[in-house]
């Protein structure tokens, strides 16, 4: 009997650390989240107060407006007065330096209330006021819908580019015997590493000087149809781990090799190639380096970051507009990883980058 | 195994068709890569500038005696090569704890979690750079109003002062860390449970077993972060390029560049420095792969692979 008393007790107590061990770990990583994402609290905070709700030094953090009352068709800021028996919201009537007269919100016919002391020394009541001016203030700046389209537009042809050629070239260095290929795949590998200064200059003068593509999207569209070198890592790694028996297989069917590339290989590599066509989807709704260089003169193609980034520099710059601005080019790729967040780098094992 | 048979018509015709599929990366290299990388060399050569480029003169080694005694290009190759050293032990630091942590099983939306932890990686830098300027506002900042003014410190005067920039790098650094945090966590979590009961009950501790199993089994993600890391800081093709600030980056070199291109104009100088940049990544690189030789794991078949 005893023994299956103490071991009862301490299966409880197991439970019980078990619990505080589990809250303790769950809340660790919830304040993590808090601390890690404050900043953005601030651009939400922010971009809903209107430029007087901003400006206001005694206001509250949160959105907020001072409280308001009508009087006799008046307008009356509500104050917070310290009265006997404690402080009331009242209504300011008539502001004075020694002495100053309120009327009570909640009971206005009770008439005019007279306080002894400075009226500046009182401190105004807020509400919590959402404003979302600001958007629309920014929206009418700027083409949304149009913007919009383009960016859509870039960031797609740019993605059927790039995942064509990453996953030819994937498929070319994971299932060939290519002589050399070795030394190929070290070169692809130290691409990756190449710094986009030192190419820049040469690639500027090919596109405005010899191919005249300045002020159309081909700069920023066409490479990525020669693929790239990081993505065909990614994808090549998933290739070769499944197994090759299955293309052989489907090669004593008769496939050749495109066949088995679309029917064996890429359906088995549905999250890589998920996960790279997200990543590429984020770098071109980022992009403003190409965009700013090649879009400059034709502002009909203009992108949505690139617009956001030179509205901000010409019309802006008032620290609430600008998070209006953050908020706005940071929502659709932020939409998209939540919505693709099943897809998005699940499992992604790298084995060794040189091999 | 077929290598051995003598059948090299087969091998041959299975060479050009894989050679077929890689064409487009060849092309591209080429193309946007090698062309380029040995037109800067040409450029480096000459006097080449943005608004007078056809009273180009080849002026042979002049812009490299230049580079020698430009201290602004020494600040920007150590500034780069600093942040390199400071930034990165940093995120990776960071990294490898949170992936650690998410792969307890106590941990309840695992999924919803890491998708706000890897969030921040995908903000532009534009609009990270909107955010911080408004937090560190000096009349309605947050940095003053929550942190500097509570404790009594002096308020921060704006973004741009040493402090401000401190803090914009630090946030830079710390929210990129989605690609190797979710890299590092995969690969935590294909390590066979099997080793970690086998070291359990040898009487290995938590520590000893993150020591002596985990981070051996991670390196090849470890070195993979590195090389993203290393290639971010000095702009390369990152696995998440978050576009740049302003056309500027925070990469002091690269800044340095930029503006010897397009506020000076002087492209064959800017080629010089680009060069030089393009030297110096490359060599630490090349030292960081040849240290992954003594301390990334390779799996057995993988090194016999001979592919």
């Amino acid at each position: 009997m005893t023994i299956f008393k103490r071991s009862d007790h301490s299966r409880l107590s197991l439970q019980t650390w078990e619990f505080t061990g589990t809250a303790l770990v769950n809340l660790f990583v919830w304040l993590l989240v808090v601390v890690y994402l404050f900043p953005l609290s601030y651009m939400v905070v922010t971009s809903l107060k209107n430029r007087e709700q901003f400006l206001d030094p005694n206001a509250p953090l949160y959105p907020a407006e001072r409280m308001r009352m009508t009087y006799q068709g008046r307008e009356l800021i509500v104050y917070q007065v310290p009265l006997q028996g404690g402080s009331h919201p009242l209504g300011l009537l008539k502001a004075g330096r020694v002495s100053s007269q309120f009327v009570d919100p909640e009971n206005p016919e009770a008439g005019i209330i007279t306080w002894e002391g400075n009226w500046r020394l009182l401190r105004a009541v807020y509400q919590f006021k959402l404003s979302t001016s600001n958007f629309s203030e920014f929206m009418s700046g700027l083409d949304p819908a149009l913007l919009l389209k383009n960016s859509l537009a870039v960031a797609l042809i740019g993605e059927f580019g790039v995942l064509c050629s990453s996953i030819m070239v994937a498929y070319g260095f994971s299932r060939f015997r290519i002589p050399g290929g070795k030394y190929l795949f070290l070169l692809l590998i130290a691409t990756i590493i190449i710094p986009d200064s030192i190419t820049l200059i040469p690639t500027y003068f090919m596109y405005v000087r010899i191919l005249d593509w300045n002020g159309t999207w081909l700069p920023l569209v066409v490479p990525h149809f020669f693929s790239s070198a990081i993505f065909v890592f990614l994808l090549r790694q998933n290739f070769k781990s499944i197994p090759k028996e299955l293309d052989e297989a489907a090669m004593l069917d008769g496939a050749g090799p495109v066949r088995i590339l679309v029917s064996i290989i890429l359906p088995q590599s549905i999250p890589t190639v998920s996960t790279v066509a997200l990543l590429h989807f984020f770098y071109a709704w980022n992009e403003i380096r190409n965009a700013s260089l090649y879009l400059g003169i034709a502002p009909q193609l203009r992108t949505f970051a690139f617009s956001v980034q030179t509205f901000q520099s010409f019309f802006g710059g008032t620290p609430e507009m600008l998070q209006v601005g953050a908020l706005v080019a940071m929502s659709a790729p932020v939409l998209v990883l939540f919505l693709a967040q099943r897809l998005f780098m699940q499992d992604m094992v790298i084995t060794g980058m040189e091999k | 195994m077929t290598a051995s048979h003598p059948r090299p018509s087969r091998q041959q015709q299975e060479g050009y068709i894989g050679l077929l599929f890689l064409l487009p990366w060849i092309l591209g290299f080429l193309l946007f890569k090698a062309g380029p990388i040995l037109a800067a060399l040409g450029f480096s050569l000459t006097d080449f500038k943005m608004l007078s480029p056809e009273s180009t003169r080849f002026i042979g080694l002049e812009n490299y005696i230049r580079l020698i005694g430009d201290s602004n290009a020494g600040a920007g190759i150590f500034g780069s090569i600093g942040y390199f050293i400071t930034t990165v032990p940093l995120q990776l630091a960071v990294a490898l704890a949170l992936a650690a942590i998410f792969t307890s099983d106590r941990l309840k939306n695992r999924r919803f979690l890491r998708t706000l932890f890897f969030m921040p990686s995908i903000i532009s830098a534009t609009a990270i750079f909107f955010v911080m300027i408004g937090l560190a506002d000096p009349r309605t900042g947050w940095i003053n109003k929550l942190f500097l003014e509570p404790l009594g410190l002096p308020p921060m005067q704006s973004l741009f002062s040493a402090m401000g920039f401190t803090i914009l790098l630090m946030v830079m650094a710390l929210w990129s860390i989605g690609p190797g945090f979710l890299i590092l966590l995969s690969a935590m979590q294909a390590i066979p449970q099997e080793i970690y009961e086998a070291a359990r009950v040898d009487g290995a501790g938590p520590v000893l077993r993150f020591v002596s199993i985990t981070l051996p089994m991670i390196s090849p993600a470890i070195f993979f972060t590195l090389v993203v890391n290393l290639t971010g800081v000095f702009g390369g093709a990152v696995l998440l390029d978050r576009g740049y600030l302003f056309s500027q980056s925070l990469s002091p070199m690269e800044s340095y560049i930029t503006s010897m291109m397009f506020d000076e104009g002087e492209l064959g100088y800017a080629s010089t420095l680009a060069w030089a940049m393009f030297v110096v990544t490359m060599s630490i690189t090349i030292a960081l792969f040849r240290s992954a030789r003594k301390w990334v794991y390779f799996p057995e078949e993988e090194r016999h692979d001979d592919l």
